[in-house]
């Protein structure tokens, strides 16, 4: 196969979709959560917890829907207790979101012995591929974006309602405001905790649907440590990005673009190890040559402590 | 499923204690916390009594534990699984059990524990050795370097390295042929290709292999598939990718799906956990696949045709009986066709008998030594 054949290929495309969409959804988690002032390095642990939940809801309730409601639900419990302990009890967030990865790998881990000793079960429900008429029937675009998971679907659309409301309301930018200038914030008689609440619970809203993705989306089951590192990805990936959601979302669709370019180019002359790690390698160069500075918000991870 | 129904109970009752105590919820998690790092072997003294009680439950579920009379013996034996845990219903999972069957029937006193990353091999190993284990167990290629760095450091234990050779006085190396294993399943991926007889092949004679890391385990089974595949179906092209890990599901349906939409319509899968996003993406695309290691046709039960088997648990047993018995050998083990260390599963129903005799044929004829298999991958 030769490189022409390869980059336009629709299946390249398509891949690249499909797995970009969990890094964007983290990526967008970590974005909101960052810019309202906390440091946001839980997402693989949200993520992975997320995609243990689904698949053990999904096959409990027989419905993947269900499954993937409550798996959201089991995120925004992690996210809650990382937001108190970020927020109330002002730890330090570098360690919550590492204990919170801890905490994942561990009980995932023995939740899935305790429950699915035999692995969890073959027919669990999977959330629908969908086939969009009339743009599925196009030429090239239609065997990209014309038949995938509806997840993917769902990730585009939350895309554009994250930017306009982190851009285009007044809540987005109360929230910016307690991630830049916390003091100005209270000033103006917003409380700085309920903004960060709010924003770590959407971060976590928007990894556990990442997770989600991965377990009953792409697959039906669940396996230990099935994340692989991708919550780590998204956390470049919304550096790439600038913390803004377009910019997470190029950044997680060129971490797709690569890895799916690195799956096509196996089996040609190139070698398999070089090709996995062109993701890598990629961001490293467009994060040093295309992209400049990147500005975290001013307030980022300073925890911060009412004025009365 | 209705085991299914308790833990939804706990989970809520979990969320209803969260809000009235949150210090409660944290306290949980902490232990949680602390029982993984133990797994992870960063305490030998606390990790080693909770893993103990978790092996000694799992064999009492297995088969009403007779553990408790036969702890006469008082073999100490200890296992470190790899980074694909002890449920990966493969490799790991094999050689506990092995080590269960061993607890079971010849009395010794078990401790499994699990890697999380591969930084935690020479702790765990050491930790065992320290507690007066008198055999470990080293599951897998990965953790050659890991016994050699630890196996002079305590001469009086003895170490089983599962898949690899380390020349140590103390050390005895389990190694498969699995490139004969791989034989077998690949001669009916031709078998099937050639002559059809199953619903969903497609007759485009393409299969394919997803392996996990390209390390010498992997890929003398893939030899051994190349090279039946070859004898059964010339002019057959086999597709060959690698995940890059053992614990990248999602990646691993990914590539699947991919070689399957090349026109692959059997998918061997040599990646240990990450299979089971192969056996996926097979079934959601009606194509077949292949298992390895232990027989996986219950993980998918309409789409894989058979496994390639290793007796990872064999190997196991087998060590601990030398142990006791006092004629264990150090050096190394051959397991293959010809003891029962390796093999195909039986395969699935429907498959045609004459394909499945003709494979039977070509067994007998690597045990006769008519054939013999490379464990070399052309590439």
């Amino acid at each position: 196969m030769d490189l022409a054949t390869i980059f336009l290929s629709p299946t390249l495309w398509a891949m690249t979709l499909s797995l970009g969409t969990p890094i964007a959804l983290a990526a967008l988690g970590g974005t909101f959560s960052e810019r309202s002032g906390v440091v946001n390095i839980a997402m693989e642990g949200i993520m992975l917890t997320a995609a243990f939940f689904a698949v053990f809801f999904s096959s409990l309730t027989g419905n993947a829907w269900l499954g993937l409601l409550l798996a959201v639900a089991c995120g925004l419990g992690m996210g809650l207790l990382m937001a108190w302990a970020a927020v109330h009890l002002r730890a330090d967030q570098i360690v919550i979101g590492t204990a919170v990865n801890m905490i994942a790998a561990g009980l995932t881990a023995y939740l899935l012995h305790i429950f699915f000793g035999q692995g969890s079960p073959s027919n669990t429900p999977q959330l629908p591929v969908v086939t969009i008429p009339g743009l599925a029937q196009l030429p090239f675009v239609g065997d990209v974006i014309g038949h995938q998971n509806v997840m993917v679907y769902i990730t585009i659309g939350l895309f554009i309602l994250a930017h306009y409301v982190l851009f285009h309301t007044v809540f987005g930018l109360r929230l910016r405001s307690a991630g830049e200038n916390p003091q100005a914030t209270e000033s103006a008689g917003l409380s700085v905790y309920r903004l960060r609440y709010l924003g770590v619970l959407i971060g976590a809203f928007l990894s556990a649907l990442g997770g989600a993705y991965l377990s009953i989306g792409v697959l039906n089951s669940f396996t230990q440590n099935m994340t692989s590192g991708r919550g780590y990805i998204a956390l470049a990936a919304m550096i790439f990005g600038k913390w803004t959601p377009w910019g997470a979302f190029g950044a997680a669709m060129l971490f797709g673009w690569a890895s799916a370019l690195g799956y096509m180019f196996q089996g040609t002359s190139v070698p398999y190890q070089l090709v996995l790690i062109l993701p890598y390698v990629l961001t490293v160069v467009a994060l040093v040559g295309l992209v400049g500075r990147s500005r975290p918000p001013a307030a980022d991870g300073i925890p911060y402590v009412h004025a009365r | 499923m209705e085991a299914g129904a308790i833990p939804k109970e706990g989970k809520l009752g979990q969320m209803r204690h969260f809000k009235r105590g949150t210090i409660g919820f944290i306290g949980a998690s902490l232990a949680v916390l602390l029982a993984a790092c133990g797994g992870s072997g960063s305490a030998g003294s606390t990790n080693t009594p909770s893993q103990q009680s978790n092996s000694a439950a799992a064999s009492q579920a297995a088969g009403e534990g007779t553990s408790g009379s036969g702890t006469a013996s008082g073999l100490k034996v200890g296992l470190v699984a790899d980074v694909g845990g002890l449920h990966d219903h493969s490799f790991n999972q094999s050689a506990d059990d092995g080590l269960m069957r061993a607890q079971k029937e010849l009395g010794i006193q078990a401790t499994a524990v699990q890697s999380q990353r591969p930084e935690d091999y020479v702790t765990n190993l050491s930790n065992l050795a320290q507690q007066g284990d008198q055999l470990v167990i080293a599951v897998g290629f990965n953790m050659t370097d890991a016994v050699q760095q630890v196996a002079p450091q305590f001469p009086k234990t003895h170490f089983l390295l599962i898949d690899s050779t380390v020349n140590l006085p103390n050390v005895t190396s389990a190694l498969f042929k699995s490139e004969q294993a791989g034989y077998l399943v690949g001669a009916l991926s031709g078998l099937l290709e050639t002559k059809g007889g199953l619903p969903h092949l497609n007759g485009q004679n393409v299969v394919g292999v997803i392996g996990g890391q390209e390390i010498p385990p992997v890929d003398s089974y893939i030899a051994g598939f190349q090279q039946g595949f070859k004898q059964t179906d010339p002019s057959g092209k086999v597709l060959l990718r690698y995940v890059g890990n053992f614990t990248d599901t999602a990646a691993g349906e990914q590539l699947a799906s991919l070689e399957i939409s090349q026109g692959t319509d059997i998918v061997f899968q040599v990646a240990g956990p990450v299979g089971q996003g192969v056996f996926n993406a097979a079934s959601q695309h009606n194509a077949y696949a292949i298992g390895v290691d232990s027989d996986e046709s219950y993980l998918a039960p309409n789409v894989v045709l058979t496994s390639a088997i290793k007796r990872v648990d064999v190997a196991v047993f087998d060590t601990i009986k030398a142990l006791q018995d006092n004629s264990l050998q150090s050096g190394v083990s051959t397991f293959e066709l010809k003891n029962d260390g390796v093999g195909m599963a039986p395969p699935m129903k429907g498959i045609p008998q004459a394909i499945v005799d003709q494979v039977n044929q070509l067994k007998q004829q690597i045990v006769a030594g008519q054939i013999t298999v490379s464990p070399e991958v052309q590439k």
